[in-house]
């Protein structure tokens, strides 16, 4: 493919994606399926799909829920795949790179929300004047503006970033590189950090304590813990089921209920 | 409420101002648009009101209650956009039943529910799924294979086909069932917690690496830190200390994931300019 076709293509990649991520989610936003597009468009799978993997165990539980920004991993992982290609540089400089920029474009995305509350009113006030399709159209903004994120960051990484690049190769140190990629492998923490926030663990640190051993003592793989975590699950939804039904009969009989209520409590902190 | 249930099922021509073409239109446009015009004041307002906007339109000719039904979708509303169809859909199957009457129990619907159902949806759409398929798909691409990226596109093509699923159940069976399942919908978000966490524990122990090229010399013996003293305590234990620490950091309001990540880049470059941390040696 000429180069001129792959920047094109590739620009159009990490726009369409961060729109698929957050509405249709077919290819959705994932360092996996995003670098697969992207290796696809470089024409080097077996590298991209490296670097996607990187930044996918390093994104792990990272997740944007309700509204929150989290670093960009599907855009570090295009940037990532594209410089390498272009000028050859390895992984540690992909993640070195990619990264930066994904942690940089969690600023726009504020803007984004920011603004696009402005186009909120617009468009309520276009219903007031019952001028309906103008309150249809002017909600084009908003993803307009999320494509507008990615595209103005790939701008600029392909119109100066593979010279940049070639020109820092040479003058970054071994230890520099290494420790780059020394943080690439512990930074799935963070992720693992924010997981552990969102769950119960308090109640459940057995289960935790279970997964941790079948791993770093057993070796089981991934899959084959899925299946245990899954079994748990079973058992635990059929006790909180049960439970919930003896608490309903005991409500009824006008019963104090009060120590199964207890159980369920602490989730929801 | 309940008598929405009793009738939308039976698809009497009067009851129904909708065609399937025209409600899967509706959803499919939600689907599009999701959190793409996300803003910090009504969230998914703007969504919900673009989407429908075309539906609601046939159902309410009338401009004035047509624009009241616009309000009232203008409000806050935030949930998984994935569970947001099924109310979406129960709250369409009220509207086109009782019209305009049906505003004040459309907007309660919507708020009750939209708690409980993120609970369940970022659960399993956001974490759970991402947590199991990202580690899967993650050690294979390491490898240079694409197989658990294509696998994951396809799970995602059958949760586009859920979505859709999804909204029809909460149209068909209205209010009744989406509010009753609501109540279930704790104890299953608890469990799929618990697979959750036991990933998590997984996690831990094989994808933070932290690894220290550190020796010490007693005379002619060397003793390797890392396969010498720290693996001989417990494997993984340098992961499960850091995952400790990041933990009671993200507990705290001063740091911010975004501070952590910087955090650990420091550690990492000093640690790598002393030599205390090292690139983990592969097996």
């Amino acid at each position: 493919m000429p180069y001129i076709l792959q920047d094109i293509l590739i620009i159009i990649l990490a726009s369409y994606a961060t729109i698929d991520n957050q509405g249709i989610t077919i290819m959705n936003y994932w360092p996996v399926t995003v670098g697969l597009f992207a290796g696809l468009i470089m024409g080097d799978l077996p590298t991209a799909m490296t670097i996607a993997g990187t930044f996918q165990l390093m994104s792990l539980g990272v997740a944007g829920l309700g509204g929150a920004s989290v670093p960009d991993y599907g855009l570090a992982t295009i940037v990532g795949i594209y410089l390498s290609a272009r000028t050859g540089a390895g992984l540690g400089t992909a993640v070195a790179v990619g990264l930066p920029v994904g942690l940089l474009t969690i600023q726009l995305d504020v803007l984004i929300k920011i603004a696009n509350n402005f186009i909120a009113h617009r468009a309520q006030a276009y219903a007031h004047a019952k001028e309906f399709n103008k309150m249809r159209l002017v909600n084009w903004i908003g993803p307009l503006f999320f494509a507008l994120k990615n595209f103005i960051p790939m701008i600029l990484i392909v119109t100066v970033g593979p010279s940049a690049i070639s020109a820092l190769l040479k003058v970054i140190p071994e230890w520099l590189t290494n420790g780059l990629t020394i943080a690439g492998s512990m930074l799935p923490v963070v992720g693992i950090g924010m997981l552990m926030h969102y769950m119960p663990l308090k109640k459940y640190i057995w289960v935790l304590m279970i997964g941790f051993v079948m791993s770093a003592y057993l070796n089981v793989p991934i899959l084959g813990v899925a299946i245990i975590g899954l079994a748990l699950a079973i058992y635990t939804y059929q006790n909180l089921i049960n439970a919930s039904k003896k608490n309903a009969v005991a409500t009824a009989n006008g019963a104090d209920a009060a120590d199964t209520e207890e159980e369920g409590d602490d989730y929801d902190e | 409420m309940s008598d929405v249930q009793a009738q939308t099922p039976q698809p009497t021509e009067p009851q129904h101002k909708l065609t399937k073409k025209e409600r899967h239109s509706a959803i499919l446009r939600y689907m599009f648009m999701g959190v793409n015009n996300f803003n910090y004041e009504t969230q998914q307002g703007p969504s919900v009101v673009w989407s429908f906007s075309k539906v609601l339109r046939k159902i309410y000719p009338n401009d004035d209650d047509y624009v009241a039904a616009l309000d009232n979708h203008f409000k806050y509303f935030n949930t998984t956009t994935a569970m947001g169809g099924m109310i979406l859909g129960a709250t369409l199957a009220m509207e086109e039943h009782d019209g305009i009457k049906s505003k004040d129990a459309v907007q309660a619907l919507k708020t009750s529910l939209m708690g409980p159902f993120a609970g369940v949806g970022d659960t399993i759409i956001w974490i759970l799924l991402p947590t199991i398929m990202g580690s899967i798909a993650g050690y294979m691409a390491l490898q240079g294979n694409p197989l658990g990226a294509i696998i994951w596109l396809i799970v995602d093509m059958l949760l586009f086909w859920a979505r859709i699923k999804l909204f029809d159940i909460g149209y068909d069976s209205g209010v009744k069932l989406v509010t009753t399942m609501a109540n279930q919908l704790s104890a299953f978000t608890e469990a799929a917690s618990v697979m959750g966490i036991t990933v998590v524990g997984t996690l831990i122990a094989t994808v933070v690496k932290v690894y220290t090229p550190l020796q010490f010399q007693f005379g002619k013996v060397k003793l390797a830190m890392q396969t010498g003293v720290l693996d001989k305590i417990m494997p993984a234990l340098l992961p499960a200390l850091v995952a400790w620490m990041v933990y009671k950091l993200l507990g705290s309001k001063k740091w911010t994931p975004n501070r952590v990540i910087v955090l650990i880049l420091v550690i990492a470059l000093v640690g790598s300019f002393f030599g205390i941390l090292g690139v983990q040696p592969t097996k």
